[in-house]
């Protein structure tokens, strides 16, 4: 993995490996690029997905990041390259005013509903989609459910009955930092 | 041209052919989402040319269960009994790289028993994933007999990891750092742990042969079937290079003459101390995808059979600390689960669960690939081609 990174590095400046994945950011706009130029040059054919996250402080769902971020969709994809190990996360950000990004489709073809998924989820529009329409959701449904913004209505109306499950076990009392010894 | 209606002609009455091409209106033809074939409930919606499949449009969505936003708002703990339900099929095997993306980032090295206990059950997942594979796909190409087969030698299987983590499909057994006591196991008081019920290496070697004289059943009583290869070789070919596109994983790229197998790339699981072949088809076509996965149960019991032999002693458990909290980071985990490639991306910001979770499962790429695979084909095939694939809507949906 040592020398694919070090490879990289000389075409990715900030490509970062860290928890043994490698990690690397681009442009919007050169989105496409970077993904013909990993497929062609570095012999990443394989598609293995693509997904986006919502990037903000103002939370409905879950914990709100700890330091402050600025508001944005991080579009995500992970390529790899089947003879050996080498894998590659890329990611890049668009505003979240009009989220909008190139679809990918011309340079791996299963982008496809991975694209659909990820619009009708976050409402990003992948520009030249052949058909950006709605793959799990039902017709009409109104929202994009994986926003941060978007409450979990079930959570909403009751408390999570998990949120008592925090004691331990009565024969466990004495050890409070670790499980066993 | 054969007069037909000649009366001395009569004996050939086969040979004769129509030669007036008819033309036939396209009929858009509904399959499921309830249909027995569809493994759960995918919606087909095809346009029909006579015999001739064309247009073919995946509807999915009947079972989205959102599991990326459930995940957001739960603890890294909770979140294991989660993803046991994506593929419930072979349920053990979704835990693992979850688990294993939540050990790397916390940075917790697992003992190794609690590893070799992990690793024999993914395998048996594996097994019994394929044994459902074998009756159901024989079943969706007409051969009803070795489904009855298959159920009763998979449930051999789920005895024992039923045995084990006290569920048959949803063990729920990993925990970040290792494995829990395992439920046959008697009193799990701090000082006297016993991981594995009593008789599990002599059940599980009875087991495994049983899968290995199993395997060599299926392919006299299904691959020696002349109808069963009339039916499945050169259907359904799929080249390799479309199968990477489309980010097709597992046995059906294997089946395609790529030699990828991610058990020996990473290093979520131990499987570098064992001795296996990693079997590859030729043509791509269906009959290669029943034949990967029939040869694939053999060598996972062989690699059962090994680990039960070489079984280290220790702990189940690594040191952690009691309220689990993931340090920032973000890495992503993938593993050969039964149907393919399944990974987790985890996007941690030091809470105490997930920022973002993406989940990769191996069945929606490979049923994306299905539009391609169907254009032209044969309506007779439709199922038989759709069955190779081996997909779980749970998978699918997420």
């Amino acid at each position: 993995m040592e020398e694919f990174y070090n490879n990289i590095k000389e075409s990715f400046k900030d490509a970062v490996l860290e928890f043994e994945t490698i990690n690397i950011k681009v442009d919007s706009t050169e989105w496409i690029e970077a993904h013909k130029k990993l497929r062609d040059e570095f012999n990443l054919k394989f598609f293995s997905w693509l997904s986006a996250v919502d990037w903000d402080n103002d939370v409905s769902v879950g914990e709100a990041p700890k330091e402050s971020v600025s508001p944005c969709f991080e579009v995500i994809t992970c390529l790899s390259d089947l003879a050996n190990t080498n894998l590659i996360v890329v990611s890049t950000s668009i505003g979240k005013s009009d989220p909008k990004i190139d679809s990918l489709i011309e340079v791996y073809a299963g982008a496809n509903w991975h694209e659909r998924e990820a619009h009708e989820m976050f409402g990003i529009n992948f520009e030249n989609h052949p058909n950006l329409e709605k793959l799990y959701l039902p017709d009409g449904y109104e929202g994009n459910p994986m926003l941060k913004s978007f409450e979990l209505i079930s959570r909403e109306v009751k408390p999570w009955p998990g949120d008592v499950d925090v004691e331990g076990m009565p024969e466990e009392s004495e050890s409070d930092e670790t499980t066993d010894d | 041209m054969i007069n037909a209606l000649d009366p001395q002609n009569m004996n050939n009455f086969s040979e004769a052919s129509v030669s007036v091409e008819i033309e036939t209106e396209d009929m858009t033809l509904n399959i499921g989402p309830q249909h027995p074939s569809t493994h759960g409930v995918l919606r087909l919606v095809a346009k029909v040319d006579g015999e001739k499949v064309h247009d073919v449009k995946p509807v999915l969505g009947y079972m989205h269960r959102g599991y990326e936003k459930l995940a957001e708002v739960r603890t890294y703990p909770q979140i294991t009994t989660l993803v046991n339900r994506i593929d419930w099929v072979a349920g053990f095997s979704n835990e693992i790289p979850f688990i294993a993306g939540a050990e790397r980032l916390m940075e917790i090295e697992v003992p190794e028993r609690a590893k070799h206990i992990r690793l024999i059950l993914t395998e048996m997942a594996r097994i019994s994933s394929h044994f459902v594979f074998n009756g159901a796909y024989a079943l969706e190409v007409g051969a009803l007999t070795p489904i009855f087969y298959a159920m009763e030698d998979r449930e051999r299987v789920l005895d024992l990891i039923e045995s084990v983590t006290g569920g048959r499909f949803h063990p729920n057994f990993n925990r970040i750092g290792g494995v829990k006591p395992a439920a046959g196991a008697g009193p799990t008081s701090k000082k006297n742990i016993q991981d594995l019920p009593a008789g599990f290496y002599r059940d599980t070697k009875v087991a495994m042969e049983k899968v290995i004289e199993a395997a060599d059943q299926f392919q006299n009583l299904i691959g020696g079937n002349e109808v069963f290869k009339k039916r499945t070789k050169n259907v359904g070919v799929l080249t390799a290079e479309t199968a990477e596109a489309y980010g097709v994983s597992g046995p059906i790229l294997r089946a395609s003459g790529v030699k990828s197998d991610l058990r020996t790339q990473t290093d979520y699981l131990p499987y570098d101390q064992f001795d296996y072949d990693i079997p590859v088809g030729e043509n791509g076509d269906c009959y290669d995808r029943w034949d990967v996965r029939v040869k694939e149960m053999v060598e996972s019991a062989k690699i059962v059979l090994q680990a039960i032999d070489s079984m280290p002693s220790g702990p189940l458990q690594a040191k952690v600390p009691k309220v689990i909290k993931v340090p920032k980071g973000r890495t992503y985990v993938r593993a050969e689960n039964p149907k393919g490639e399944m990974g987790y991306y985890i996007i941690s910001d030091g809470g105490l669960g997930p920022y973002r979770l993406k989940v990769r499962t191996a069945s929606f790429s490979n049923v994306s690939i299905l539009p391609i695979m169907l254009e032209g084909a044969l309506l007779p095939d439709l199922i038989a081609i759709m069955g190779s694939l081996d997909f779980v809507l749970g998978d699918v949906d997420r």
